[in-house]
């Protein structure tokens, strides 16, 4: 499945298999997830969410070193 | 199944490991303001009748806090005004003051923006640019005397009697683990949700969101759609603190209580540790600029006199 992801002005559309979580997501790419919120098709969404086809998926960081 | 323990709702938005309790917006949202009201009158943060001087930065932590302190100003419990300082960090700073600016607006609060040019004649940039003295020490030390100063200073201008600052539940395990792993027994007798001080020429400083977790602020802010500036200090990084965070964060993805335990157990030990250590000092004005001092000079004048004779 595809899904389009945006990570502060940074949008990519990726591409994976099998059944999927956001947390899944973020670890894929080396994301902490305690440093960041993440929103679902416009709505705040928990680590363990599933991800669907055609999802648009924020990655908004709310932590900064320091 | 994932629904709100409050109102049942499935549109959860968190899922706090800490405790399991899982919620929606609106009641996440609702419960961390009732969270934080409930700290403020535990600690006797705030009475009735004070002037809050708020520290606006136009971040995350300083513009939730003025989002729930201003729902004591509207019920006519204090008087509220906002201070943001400019240190003059390129690049930086000007997004922060003008969406502090934007927030107070918002809120109706009486807001001043002040400087470090203003009252020192410099700026950060310009001090770290131009530091040679032999004992270097990083920007956030100077940084914080110099802000310190100011709060104080404008406090005083303003006739403010509480200092509110943003200083989170991550900010606070940060400073214990510091202060103790350097050893620095005086700073951790400090610490704390009110600052103590036997000098009334120091307003007192409160910190209404000590118990809240950054993520969680984070997610206020994201949720309630408040408008603020999400950047990190590009001088954060070289700090002791920078890397103390870190270790702090990596341990909670394992042990999402460790935060709460180092605060909780501090808060116990520290009357013993007040009782041991702490020491009286004797309050003097500054030869130079009249603000509170233990020396001869305050710590700001004293950077600034040593820059002055290293030209």
């Amino acid at each position: 499945m595809k899904i389009n992801v945006k990570v502060g002005n940074n949008e990519d559309t990726v591409t994976i298999s099998g059944e999927k979580t956001i947390k899944d997501l973020l670890e894929s790419m080396e994301i902490a997830a305690e440093t960041v919120v993440v929103k679902k098709n416009d709505y705040i969404v928990i680590d363990e969410e599933l991800l669907e086809d055609g999802d648009s998926i924020e990655v908004i960081q709310v932590i900064y070193g320091g | 199944m994932n629904e709100c323990d409050k109102c049942g709702s499935p549109d959860i938005i968190i899922k706090k490991k800490q405790s399991g309790q899982k919620l929606c917006s609106n009641c996440f949202i609702e419960s961390t303001k009732k969270k934080v009201l409930k700290d403020i009158r535990r600690q006797n943060l705030i009475e009735k009748g004070d002037k809050v001087l708020l520290g606006l930065s136009g971040g995350k932590d300083s513009v939730m806090l003025l989002d729930i302190l201003s729902t004591l100003k509207n019920r006519g419990i204090i008087d509220l005004v906002a201070v943001t300082i400019d240190e003059g960090i390129e690049g930086y700073r000007e997004e922060g003051v003008e969406l502090a600016i934007k927030n107070a607006e918002k809120y109706g609060v009486e807001h001043r923006v002040v400087s470090f040019k203003q009252y020192f004649g410099t700026t950060l940039d310009k001090i770290i640019q131009n530091n040679s003295l032999e004992v270097r020490r990083n920007a956030c030390t100077y940084c914080g005397v110099f802000r310190r100063w100011i709060f104080n200073r404008v406090s005083k201008e303003v006739g403010a009697t509480k200092i509110a600052t943003g200083h989170n539940l991550d900010d606070e395990t940060q400073s214990i683990v510091m202060s103790y792993l350097e050893g620095n027994i005086q700073n951790l007798t400090r610490i704390g949700p009110k600052s103590q001080s036997k000098s009334d020429k120091f307003t007192v400083k409160i910190k209404p969101l000590r118990e809240i977790p950054e993520k969680e602020i984070g997610l206020y802010v994201i949720a309630k759609e408040l408008d603020v500036h999400f950047a990190g200090c590009p001088y954060a990084g070289e700090s002791f603190r920078a890397e103390i965070g870190t270790i702090l964060k990596q341990l909670t993805v394992n042990h999402p209580t460790i935060m709460y335990s180092t605060l909780r157990g501090f808060d116990r030990i520290k009357p013993v540790l007040k009782k041991e250590f702490a020491t009286e000092s004797v309050f003097e004005v500054c030869e130079i600029c009249g603000e509170p001092s233990a020396a001869r000079l305050c710590k700001a004048c004293s950077f600034l006199k040593q820059w002055e004779n290293q030209d």
